[in-house]
Order: structure tokens, then C-alpha cells, then sequence
């Protein structure tokens, strides 16, 4: 650790993009510096799922620095060694327990889940982290994190195509929708990330074939389940002209009850947690290149199952016709992957208006801050395929400093 | 080179890398001129001379969180899908055989 004093402070600007930048320090191991967090807000500085984030980042690395200014503008974070939930550092039974309070309840259980799975194939050892809290919810949320179900059926398969694949698990233990003001979530979920790697493997996807398959999962937390039942049917009779092969499973669960917050009377009480629905839908084509959708019930209610299901249906639509082997919201994790694999040039093909987003092109600029390394961007083929840009990105080539030895 | 600038092909694959290299530019204006879209000077003007309204503008709702979900008109959306050419357009993205008016298999949902 004595070189990394030595090593000077990349400099960021601006509260956008915190996690991917957080990730990559963490990644390659160099320390940053962010200013100017929302310093002409209203509520300047962090927000308080921002710093759970770094809290749950400094559980499962050892040896991190983080410094706050006074007002929460500025961040120093000088990154550790990613255990992960290695015994005696945090973990206990192999499990790290994260809390995410009431006051972050503003994001979806998603917005850890994504950046922490990112980590895990890095880590020393394996991850296992439970998240659990007021603030939790596995819904997808107005503020636009998937559903933990997204996570799991569209997330987490993509590390397959990088050699990514044993012993990786999401269970949600309890659901919850997005609570009302002042009100708590309490759901649960456990990332279980068995599978470490040196290296992932290079990536080469050109092909995004045709889709053959559509799934989903519809669930109702606390609330009637003939809500599932209503958005699957108006989904499939959106999607059914398209694709035969498409299946929603139904989840109907109770309100998740989170105790000691009953009632003056009763103080040891449970109180009921946030209730609501929604529909996540992930299509798959003959070359495993997945697509997303999802909506939930917003915390005020007042929409129809049928709404729902209807415009899930036509936001995948959406993304499918987007084009390109990853869709918008799982870029972020391929091209970060791609970046940390061997040396070597992996290419993926991405639709125009996917890596027209600013997160994408944020993201190039700042991989090239950490690896050093531009992307490189050509139109595929013929002129006929013009919407879809192949992406080459050269993989950092260090890897997993746990894990010298694979 | 200069005659063509003033009617670029929108999202050259080359041109987007170029603009991603200057870093004056955020990305938003990036995609904009990529795309482009008539990038009208004044705005730019605008900011440099009335920085306090600009920055209230950075912050503005829509601009300020990082999504997942990007954020759709769904009644446009319905309008596009509800459109037979949009459906067939799309359909060779799609692996659909013979099986076209197989559509009723999945009754057992309700």
C-alpha cells in the first residue's frame, strides 16, 4: 500500500456517475477525488444513499480511505483491496448484513446490487451480502433502478459470456414496492457471488441475433394478486404478436412487516411495509443477448395493472428496437467487465441511441481517465446495419490483485 | 472536410470519438452534436453570461440522478407500437416461424 500515497488524485467533477467512478477506483486500485457534489442544491453534498454506498463498499474492501469535507461536496476515496465477505472483516458467518435506512429509500435495492456484483468477480473471496433495511426495495423504483428481478434475470447472466458463472445467486428474501413519504420499504435480498476470476474473459459479441424468448416476473407485495394476473395479460397481449414464447411468472407476497416501529401503544409491534406491483420482463435471443423492461406501481398509486403491463410491454419493444447485443441498462456492466479483462481487444456491438446515452459515453471518457485507454468505435459492416456501432475496448490486463494465482 | 459542415452525416462512428476527446464538451452536448441535432450557438452563449440560471438548470430534475431506466413517453410509445408498419419492422428481430396465430397457448396465466 506504501505507492499508493504516491499516486496522485484523479480529479472528478459533479454527482452524476458516483458508483461507475467509485467501482473504477476501486477496480484499478487509484484514488480519486470528487468536488463540487451538488454544491448549488438545495440539499448540498451526499445524499444518504450515497454515502450507504460507500459504507457498503468499505465493508467489503479493506484498507479504504474516505475523507468528506464539511459540507459533503467534496470526496477523497483511496480504495482498499476488495475482500469480500472474508471472515473477521465486517462478515459474520461469511455474511455481510448491510442496512440501507429509511432515508435512502429514494433508490431501488438494484442501485447497490449492480456496482456491488461488479466488484464481486474481483474480490478475494467469495461475496455474500445481505441487504435489508427500511430503505430496502426490490422494486423498480420512479427513480429509475430496476427491479431486483431485472438484476437477476438480466444482469447476472451476462457475466456468463465472461467466464462468470458458477455459484451466482440472487434471492429475494422479502419484497417491497417504493414506500409513500415517511413511510419504510423493509424488503430483503442476498447476492450471493461464489465465482472470482483472474481475468474475465475477452468479449465478442457482433451477432445480437433474433429474440426467442420472452420472460417476466410479475409480482404484488401486500396487494391483491389478481394485479399480476391483469398486467400479464395486457403484456402478453402486446408482446404475443411478436413472440410466442413468452412466459410471466406471478409472485404474490404479503406486506414485508418491519418490527419496532408499531404504534405508541405497542411499541414493540411490526408495522406493514410498503405494498404496490409490477411487471419485469427480460427478452432473450438466439444468441443470449438479453433485454429489459420494467415498471412498478408508483408510492401514490392511482394506475391501472393494465397500464402497467401495457407500457412494459412497449418499453421493451423499445429496447429491442434499439438495436445492438446490450441494451442501455446493462452497458454499463459489459463495458466496465470488457475494460478489466486481459489485455487484449474485446468488441461489442451497441446500438447508436445505447451508446448515445450520457452515461455511456461519461462512462468511455472516464475508463480512459483510469486504464488510460480510449474506446475505439466503428459502424458494423454494411451500410445497412449503419444504427449499430462496434465497440472495441482494451481490456486493463491486472485484473484481480487477490488473485495473482487462478 | 469544411464544405461538409455544414450538413454532417449524423453518428459517425469516427466523429463520435473525436467528441468524446474533447473534454469542453459534457456528454449531453457530446450526444447532441453527434446526433446532429442543431446545436444553436446562443444557448452556449447564454451560459457564459447568466451562470447562476444555467446552474439551476444543471440541476434540474430530469438531469440531476443517474437512471437505469431511461425515461419514455408511453402514449408516444403506444402510438409507435400500436402502428402495424412499426410491428412488422420489428418483427425480424424477432424468431417467429410458422407459429405466427399461435397466440392463445398461454391461457393458463389467469
Amino acid at each position: 500500500m506504501a505507492d499508493e500515497t504516491v499516486q496522485p488524485l484523479l480529479q472528478f467533477e459533479g454527482h452524476r456517475h458516483l458508483t461507475t467512478r467509485l467501482l473504477l477506483s476501486t477496480l484499478t486500485g487509484r484514488p480519486i477525488r470528487i468536488s463540487k457534489i451538488r454544491p448549488s442544491s438545495t440539499r448540498p453534498g451526499l445524499t444518504p444513499y450515497e454515502t450507504n454506498f460507500i459504507r457498503l463498499l468499505d465493508s467489503v474492501t479493506n484498507g479504504a480511505q474516505i475523507q468528506f469535507s464539511m459540507t459533503g461536496t467534496t470526496l477523497v476515496y483511496r480504495p482498499g483491496l476488495i475482500t469480500g465477505s472474508a471472515e473477521g472483516l465486517g462478515a459474520m458467518g461469511g455474511v455481510i448484513r448491510h442496512e440501507i435506512p429509511r432515508e435512502c429509500s429514494r433508490r431501488g435495492a438494484s442501485w447497490w446490487l449492480i456496482p456491488l456484483a461488479l466488484l464481486a468477480p474481483f474480490a478475494k473471496d467469495k461475496l455474500n451480502v445481505v441487504l435489508h433495511g427500511e430503505g430496502c426495495i426490490t422494486s423498480s423504483t420512479p427513480a429509475g433502478d430496476i427491479s431486483v428481478d431485472s438484476v437477476r434475470t438480466a444482469i447476472l447472466p451476462l457475466y456468463k459470456s465472461f467466464g462468470i458463472e458458477r455459484n451466482i445467486e440472487l434471492r429475494v428474501l422479502k419484497r417491497s414496492c417504493v414506500p409513500a413519504q415517511g413511510k419504510s420499504a423493509g424488503g430483503e435480498v442476498q447476492l450471493v457471488f461464489g465465482h472470482q476470476v483472474r481475468l474475465p474473459k475477452t468479449l465478442h459479441v457482433m451477432n445480437k441475433g433474433r429474440v426467442k424468448k420472452i420472460r417476466g416476473v410479475a409480482y404484488a407485495v401486500g396487494v391483491s394478486g389478481s394485479n399480476n394476473a391483469r398486467m400479464i395479460e395486457t403484456a402478453r397481449g402486446v408482446l404475443n404478436k411478436f413472440v410466442p414464447d413468452t412466459y410471466i411468472f406471478s409472485d404474490v407476497s404479503k406486506a414485508p412487516l418491519i418490527s419496532g416501529m408499531g404504534s405508541k401503544s405497542d411499541p414493540n409491534g411490526k408495522t406493514k411495509g410498503a405494498v404496490g406491483f409490477g411487471l419485469s420482463l427480460v427478452a432473450e435471443s438466439s444468441t443470449d443477448c438479453i433485454y429489459s423492461a420494467d415498471v412498478a406501481s408508483p408510492p401514490q398509486g392511482g394506475v391501472t395493472p393494465e397500464d402497467l403491463g401495457k407500457q412494459c410491454a412497449y418499453q421493451l419493444l423499445e429496447k429491442i428496437s434499439a438495436g445492438g447485443c446490450v441494451e442501455v441498462t446493462s452497458a454499463t456492466t459489459v463495458l466496465l467487465l470488457m475494460a478489466m479483462g486481459s489485455e487484449d481487444v474485446g468488441r461489442v456491438c451497441l446500438g447508436r441511441d445505447v451508446l448515445g446515452t450520457e452515461e455511456v459515453v461519461q462512462l468511455g471518457r472516464d475508463v480512459k481517465v483510469f486504464t488510460g485507454a480510449a474506446w475505439g468505435f466503428r459502424s458494423k459492416g454494411t451500410a445497412d446495419a449503419e444504427d449499430e456501432i462496434v465497440v472495441s475496448v482494451v481490456g486493463r490486463g491486472v485484473g484481480n490483485v487477490g488473485r495473482k494465482v487462478a | 472536410a469544411a464544405k461538409m459542415h455544414g450538413r454532417k452525416r449524423a453518428y459517425q462512428p469516427a466523429d463520435l470519438a473525436k467528441l468524446m476527446e474533447n473534454l469542453e464538451l459534457s456528454p449531453a452536448e457530446v450526444l447532441k452534436e453527434w446526433r446532429g441535432e442543431e446545436d444553436d450557438a446562443d444557448e452556449v452563449d447564454d451560459e457564459d453570461e447568466d451562470d447562476f440560471f444555467n446552474k439551476s438548470k444543471v440541476d434540474d430534475a430530469a438531469n440531476a440522478e443517474d437512471r437505469y431506466i431511461p425515461l419514455f413517453d408511453y402514449a408516444a410509445l403506444e402510438e409507435k407500437w400500436e402502428d402495424d408498419e412499426n410491428i412488422e419492422a420489428l418483427k425480424s428481430r424477432f424468431a417467429v416461424g410458422h407459429m405466427d396465430g399461435k397466440g392463445g397457448d398461454g391461457d393458463d396465466d389467469d
